[in-house]
């Protein structure tokens, strides 16, 4: 004990007052922490699953072998101590489609719903930025794509909006970094943005946050601690050997660009920033590209990237084949066996990830294509 | 600390003010004075204590820092004995701090803060707080006095005090925050600071209990503990949800004059 409470007790003595420290409370999280590494070791030996599953905090998302039975899986789940889940962890559901969860906290105040789903991997070919929707708690869009059946949706976008939505900044969905926009250059585009996080971003050394959309995983809960390493770039989504990496954008640069220290560096000029990388991964144990090693990770086989993107402000089109790295040779036998993963990236300011970068810097992006080797490469346009 | 000297010349100033109401001789009048029962007393002092909820609440969940700062208080009184009775009263005049810094570790503790820059933070943090406290008041204290015999006197009143300046800041550190509840998002933190010097009331008053020991003829012992009342934040502030009492111990002499 020390002296603070020792005063306090006995200063409470002397008037009635009971104040020290209580009993404590039961848990009120209510978490899947994560999925059973046995159970997850088992499945991939089995060949079921292909990598890690994602989980979020009301999704756990495992992708499956293209034909592999989901009528009966039964995932075991690591949830907050004290915590229960219904149905049981470990209860063979047929996951067809998604299935849903209720955990519910040890002390009974708090419960939330998990979606879990299995998927089929689908190879990404036309990224549209058509199909978006609020998160569960309403504060910010997230972006998904379809697939032939209503049920395929496929959540592998993710986007620096929810680490944005711990600074405050944000009314509404359209005040943060990553909005949709509708006048597209066909439907509905992507507008990223770069934005001041204000003084709760500040107050944890991040001053400005770059509108971003990529495939891959935002680790919301690294977001404060490494927030280079919360941005997890790349999905197991290879089927086939990329060719070309093609769309549409425009962008205008704010208009002073500034260092993390938040001081105006004249003469800068914020440049935007979009590529695809293609990086080898082991299959039994997948570690996503961060935002530390995206672009120099001696695991990147292939990239295509716009060098030099300037400030186009009308919709122009690239088309950037993918281009060897570091002497790295695309390896088929190594694609049999789900060894490569494959990243988009989008953002509006390029050095957003180290908080440089101009505050009002917009990219627009529309019409993202991935031209596979076998695909019809005239079929759009 | 550089506030103090002003302020004890202040005390020197006010007090040679009422002095020189009196007719000329000031000692002799003093003598007068205390002859009908009036003492007049300077007293400094240091007050040791917290500024804490009470009870503690089920959200902190261990004290694992703390410091009690150095904190003067500076105070002239003037003390009216009742005729042929142990009772009297006492009116002061005090400059005193309040102020101390913790490290409390806590687990869902509520928090909610908007930033001048218009952001909004609502969320359930575990982790460690730091935080310091320091109050600086001009406080009048209004006792009965009780006499014990001619060397112990015991007091106890109100007092009223307004504060000069203030410091509430501190750190959230090593622990995570859940975005408005425990099932929100969840982000790790290593480090944040808080600043709610400027939300801190004006007006703060409390009870004081206490007593003296004459230990020689113009010097007195004295020593009294000071409870806060009402909140060190007003009722409508939401950053930190329970209110915050400053219950401190004050130690130190008087001269009587």
């Amino acid at each position: 004990m020390t002296k603070n409470v020792l005063l306090l007790c006995a200063a409470s003595l002397l008037t009635g007052f009971a104040s020290c420290i209580k009993d404590e409370a039961l848990n009120a999280e209510c978490d899947i922490v994560g999925v059973d590494p046995a159970w997850v070791s088992g499945k991939l030996s089995e060949g079921i699953l292909i990598g890690e599953p994602v989980v979020r905090n009301d999704r756990v998302d495992f992708t499956v072998k293209l034909g592999s039975d989901r009528t009966a899986l039964n995932p075991v789940f690591e949830l907050t101590p004290g915590s229960t889940i219904f149905p049981e962890s470990g209860t063979v559901r047929d996951f067809s489609g998604p299935q849903t969860y209720t955990t519910r906290s040890e002390d009974g105040a708090y419960s939330k719903e998990y979606t879990v789903s299995f998927k089929y991997p689908s190879l990404i070919r036309n990224l549209n930025f058509e199909h978006f929707a609020l998160n569960s708690r309403s504060q910010y869009y997230q972006w998904f794509e379809v697939g032939n059946t209503p049920d395929d949706r496929f959540d592998y976008w993710d986007s620096g909006n929810g680490g944005y939505a711990f600074t405050g900044m944000a009314r509404t969905p359209e005040d943060y970094p990553t909005t949709p926009w509708p006048a597209g250059r066909r439907g509905n585009c992507i507008r990223l943005k770069t934005l001041s996080t204000g003084s709760w971003g500040r107050g944890v050394g991040m001053p400005i946050a770059a509108g971003n959309l990529f495939i891959g995983e935002f680790k919301v809960a690294q977001a404060m601690l490494k927030p280079r390493q919360a941005t997890r770039f790349g999905r197991q989504l290879v089927t086939a050997r990329p060719l070309r990496f093609e769309g549409w954008y425009r962008y205008t640069a704010g208009e002073h660009y500034q260092n993390i220290k938040e001081q105006i560096l004249p003469g800068e000029r914020d440049t935007c920033d979009i590529y695809a990388v293609l990086y080898e991964v082991d299959p039994t144990d997948f570690k996503a590209l961060n935002g530390d090693d995206v672009l120099t990770s001696d695991r990147i086989v292939l990239m295509a990237r716009i060098d030099k993107p300037g400030e186009p402000q009308e919709w122009t089109r690239f088309s950037e084949p993918f281009r060897p790295v570091g002497g790295r040779a695309f390896d088929y036998s190594r694609l049999a066996t789900d060894g490569y993963a494959i990243a988009v990236v989008c953002t509006s300011s390029r050095q957003g990830a180290y908080f440089e970068g101009a505050i009002g810097s917009e990219l627009f992006v529309d019409e993202l294509r991935i031209v596979w080797e076998g695909d019809d490469e005239h079929e759009e346009d | 600390m550089k506030r103090i000297i002003p302020l004890f010349l202040l005390f020197a100033v006010s007090f040679s003010a009422t002095a020189q109401h009196e007719p000329a001789d000031t000692d002799s009048n003093i003598l007068r004075a205390a002859l009908k029962g009036w003492h007049i007393k300077l007293s400094a002092g240091f007050n040791v204590g917290g500024t804490s909820p009470l009870p503690l609440p089920r959200e902190i969940r261990s004290i694992e820092g703390y410091s009690p700062l150095l904190n003067i208080s500076v105070e002239g009184a003037v003390q009216k004995r009742f005729d042929d009775s142990r009772w009297g009263m006492m009116l002061g005049l005090r400059f005193d701090q309040k102020g101390m810094e913790t490290d409390a570790k806590v687990k869902n503790y509520h928090i909610e803060m908007t930033a001048d820059d218009g952001g909004f933070m609502e969320g359930a943090w575990t982790g460690n707080v730091k935080t310091k406290v320091r109050n600086t008041y001009l406080t009048i204290p209004v006792l009965a006095t009780y006499s014990l015999g001619s060397r112990w006197q015991l007091s106890a009143g109100p007092y009223f005090s307004y504060r000069i300046e203030g410091e509430f800041s501190g750190e959230a550190c090593d622990g995570y925050l859940r975005h408005h509840d425990p099932t929100g998002e969840k982000a790790y933190v290593t480090h944040a600071s808080y600043d709610f010097s400027d939300d801190l009331r004006r007006f703060q008053w409390g009870l004081q209990a206490g007593g003296e020991f004459k230990a020689y003829k113009h010097l007195l012992v004295n020593a009294n503990l000071q409870w806060g009342l009402n909140g060190i934040f007003p009722a409508d502030f939401q950053a930190v949800t329970f209110d915050l009492y400053p219950i401190y111990a004050n130690i130190g002499f008087s001269y009587l004059f």
